[in-house]
């Protein structure tokens, strides 16, 4: 069986539209679930990070108003007033007394506080004090031209937050820091005395940021107002240009997220202001923020398979049923052809496939009702065939015949005895003539002539008769002792009847299909009533007039078929004319007939 | 009935096709296995912040392409033996591949092939071998390296002057590639005489004894490059000690806390550096794409750069020059 005739089996066309719907309604159902698993889960996600990132973000910021703080106590302190507005000491030791007191105070802060790397005054007279008494300063260095102090100074007595660098201030120091650096101001605001710097140990948020991780691949990362870099985990790949983080929107925005349109590398930023110019920023990959995308996705797919295996069962199923009797019935079908018709087909209890086993069972009746019909038919047909025989051997007309025959014996006409005698041999053997049913029109012209010629011997001047017969139908094909009962009818009802000798004139006529033999009598004629009825079936079979001309009739039409039989046209005391129409092919029988008739010859 | 089995065959090919299209609009679940991924190193002694670095680099390079790293190394880097020991260790492990920085340019090759006839991807990192079974070389180029040495020694030179090249060992392959490239640069210069190459055996006091009797043989006009960084330091403690940084232009390779003293003090005029965590990280990237069948390039060159005085505090160059390494 070929792919696409067995594409037309109802089986597989319900199989596979129950499958593909079935595989629809699932991918649909699991794309948009899935869908919005991934959209709840990702604002979740998004939720969780600008959680996280103001965690940091507040810790940060403790950090910077921890040396915030640690700037406003010296910028207001005295000591450090009184020793860098003091042009000129007295003595040394009065300079080393102020010195002192500064870095005293400046070391009473870094007491316990290990995230500061060092606490210093730098003033503008050159001076320098540390809370840091063994750090020494980098004579390589000029101070003036580093970052921090050069902001301080511009910034005018605000603090100013430097990114994460290095503090290359103290000789064998270099630290990665954070700087704080503040200008410092006398009371009366007139004169700038100096810088003060503190510096938090960036380990201290690099260890702190380091660690969170957002999902597999997901970071934050810090940057400053201006857009450098603070920390960022892979700060030497965007150095490298490996990397590229979207530094600039980041910048645009103050609080929020927005989603970098990288395909599937697209990243999610949740940016979170510090009030000191610092940006937190958790950048998370958008494909796995699901965080068990991978369980989700799997489990879909399972449960999506699970229903195609499902679905596929189901619909092979029903398509069982629908098909199953459908089958059923093509069995019973091809049974019926074979020529049984002895078969029920048990209705199954699906509406529509019921009605057709109903009706099925219905036309299989019919049609054994038929053929029993055309057996009965049959049977009629030899029935009317015996009666017709029985027409033949009227016993009325043999001992009338024998009697004539007798009497013409005793009156010594041995010539009309013989004569009379053959006769009756010859219509016996031709209405015998060997149980064949069609014999041709001549032989049945020549079994009439034989009947006429007894009964003109019979009735002398009282009968007389014409046939005339054309050679064209003499050999057309006609059932046999039709002309007969009528001729005998015409004798007995019709010119018997009359006063005066009578004529039975027997002629024929052909149309293109048919042929009509006509018998004409002059006898008494019958009434419409009579007319009516003579070829209506009788109530009883049995003597009496036209039982003989209705079996005629009877015979014929089932021979021939409907159309076909006997016309009667007559008047009262006029004659009566009696058509018989027969058909001119009757080719299978005609063939048969010839074969037969070959065989018989001999 | 055969025909049933062609429709189950049918059924079950559509249902794969099905699968197979789930699987695609996923986007794949095999990709995301985590690779494993075996790193043998030069040395693993925390002091060395070059391998740290690189390290940290493997690290990151593993965290974002979500593999298993192990990173193995022998203490020493002159261990040839232990390095060796440690390769046949890593195939035995089966791992997807195996990112090596060679202790030696000859001896590791025999073991290398083993790597690849085990069918375990191998990516060189830093130092090769004498073979071209590897995948990728991740490394700089070091006659680029020299090169850049060169240009900066030119610009630092006035008028006439004789340059004096340092090398660390005889027969390393990236000392030889930068004497080619300095060389390449400074060769056919009418102002510059370029002296034989001095041998230091692999120790800087034996580099700093050398340089001050270089200073003391040539007192006019002087440059001296070191190919490395213990020949650097070395002839940087002698500039200093005789003090005649300003007669005497250094220019060295690698970075260190006492090159970025000599820097610092003006010793140094300029040093050629490398990118340790670039390597490391492109090293771990390369390898993980080697293992999915992407096309790769033989050799990465993780580029060098030049730090002077007046560019060592700027921010791109302090993560290269001060490495934040967990401290």
């Amino acid at each position: 069986m070929g792919i696409f005739s067995r594409l037309r089996s109802i089986q597989t066309n319900m199989v596979l539209a129950f499958v593909i719907l079935i595989l629809m309604t699932i991918l649909i159902m699991s794309i948009t679930s899935y869908y919005l698993t991934k959209e709840a889960v990702h604002s979740k996600a998004q939720a969780y990070t600008t959680e996280l990132v103001k965690q940091v973000n507040n810790n940060i910021k403790s950090y910077v108003s921890g040396m915030k703080s640690m700037s406003d106590l010296v910028v207001g302190n005295h000591a450090v007033q009184q020793y860098l507005s003091t042009e000129k000491f007295n003595s040394l030791a009065e300079e080393k007394k102020a010195k002192e007191a500064v870095s005293d105070m400046l070391e009473s802060m870094l007491v316990s506080r290990t995230d500061i790397s060092s606490v210093n005054v730098f003033g503008y007279g050159g001076q320098f004090v540390t809370g840091r008494k063994d750090l020494e300063l980098n004579p390589y260095i000029d101070i003036a031209s580093l970052s921090w102090y050069t902001k301080a100074k511009e910034a005018g007595g605000e603090s100013v937050i430097s990114p994460s660098h290095v503090q290359p201030v103290f000789k064998d120091h270099y630290p990665w820091v954070v700087s704080l650096s503040r200008e410092l101001i006398s009371r009366d605001g007139e004169t700038k005395l100096g810088v003060f710097l503190v510096d938090l140990n960036f380990s201290v948020m690099n260890d702190m940021v380091k660690e969170i991780r957002l999902g597999q691949r997901g970071y934050l990362f810090i940057v400053d107002s201006t857009g450098k870099i603070v920390y960022h985990p892979q700060q030497q790949l965007i150095y490298s240009t490996l990397k590229s983080e979207m530094i600039d929107q980041v910048l645009e925005i103050k609080n929020g997220t927005f989603t970098s349109d990288e395909g599937s590398d697209s990243r999610m930023y949740t940016v979170q202001d510090s009030d000191f110019g610092w940006k937190i920023v958790g950048v998370s990959y958008v494909n796995e923020l699901v965080d068990n995308q991978n369980e989700v996705r799997l489990s879909f797919i399972i449960l999506g398979l699970i229903c195609i295996v499902i679905a596929i069962i189901i619909s092979f199923f029903l398509s069982q049923r629908v098909s199953q009797p459908i089958k059923q019935l093509q069995d019973s079908m091809k049974e019926v052809e074979k020529g049984n018709f002895n078969i029920h087909v048990s209705v199954p209890t699906t509406i529509e496939i019921g009605r057709l086993a109903r009706a099925f069972n219905i036309m299989v009746g019919k049609i054994k009702e038929l053929m029993s019909q055309t057996v009965l038919d049959q049977e009629q047909k030899r029935k009317s065939e015996i009666n017709a025989l029985q027409a033949q051997i009227n016993p009325h007309f043999l001992y009338n015949t024998l009697d004539s025959i007798v009497w013409m014996a005793e009156s010594n006409k041995s010539r009309e005895v013989v004569l009379m005698t053959s006769a009756l041999a010859k219509l016996f053997r031709a209405s015998i003539s060997k149980g064949e049913e069609l014999v041709s029109i001549g032989t049945e012209i020549e079994h009439i002539t034989n009947y006429l010629m007894i009964q003109k011997m019979r009735y002398k001047n009282k009968l007389d008769y014409q046939i005339e017969i054309g050679d064209s139908v003499q050999h057309y094909l006609t059932i046999k002792v039709i002309l007969q009962p009528i001729v005998e009818n015409a004798i007995y009802h019709g010119i018997k009847m009359k006063h005066g000798p009578g004529l039975i004139t027997i002629t024929a006529e052909e149309t293109d299909t048919d042929i009509y033999l006509i018998i004409e009598d002059n006898g008494k004629g019958m009434d419409e009533e009579k007319q009516r009825t003579i070829l209506l079936p009788a109530p009883q079979l049995g003597e009496g007039r036209g039982v003989g001309v209705r079996n005629v009739h009877e015979r014929l039409k089932l021979y021939f078929g409907a159309q076909y039989g006997l016309t009667y046209k007559s008047a009262l005391d006029q004659g009566t004319t009696v058509y018989i129409r027969i058909p001119k092919s009757i080719p299978s029988v005609k063939e048969e007939l010839g074969c037969l008739g070959d065989t018989s010859g001999r | 009935m055969p025909w049933r089995h062609k429709w189950s065959i049918g059924a079950i090919a559509f249902i794969l096709i099905v699968i197979a299209g789930l699987v695609y609009w996923f986007n794949g679940l095999s990709d995301k296995k985590p690779l494993d991924i075996t790193v043998i190193i030069k040395s693993t002694d925390k002091s060395i912040e070059f391998w740290e670095v690189l390290v940290d680099g493997i690290h990151e390079a593993s965290q974002e392409f979500d593999t298993n790293v192990q990173v193995w190394g022998s203490k020493a880097e002159t261990d040839v033996d232990e390095q060796i020991a440690l390769v046949e260790k890593a195939i035995r492990g089966r791992p997807d591949a195996i990112v090596l920085a060679a202790n030696d340019y000859d001896r590791l090759v025999p073991v290398a092939e083993k790597v690849k006839k085990s069918g375990i991807k191998l990516i060189i990192v830093d130092s090769g071998i004498d073979s071209d079974v590897a995948q990728s070389i991740v490394a700089t180029d070091n006659v680029n390296a020299g090169k850049e040495a060169g240009q900066a020694m030119k610009q630092h030179l006035e008028g006439p002057a004789k340059v004096a090249i340092i090398s660390y060992v005889k027969n390393a392959a990236s000392h030889i590639d930068r004497e080619k490239g300095v060389r390449e640069i400074l060769s056919g210069n009418p102002n510059i005489e370029l002296l034989d190459t001095f041998y230091v055996e692999g120790s800087e006091q034996n580099a700093y004894l050398m340089a001050k009797e270089i200073l003391n043989e040539y007192p006019d006009m002087l440059g001296i490059v070191g190919l490395n960084e213990p020949t650097t330091v070395g002839a940087g403690r002698a500039i200093r000690e005789l003090e005649v940084k300003e007669r005497v232009k250094l220019i060295g390779f690698d970075s260190s806390f006492n090159e970025i003293k000599l820097l610092d003090e003006g010793i140094i005029k300029a040093t050629v550096i490398q990118r340790p965590f670039q390597m490391g990280y492109l090293s771990i990237k390369t390898a993980v794409e080697a293992v999915r069948g992407k096309k790769i390039p033989g050799i990465i060159d993780t580029g060098s750069l030049l730090i002077t005085k007046r560019n060592m505090y700027e921010e791109e160059n302090q993560k290269l020059l001060f490495p934040f390494v967990g401290n």
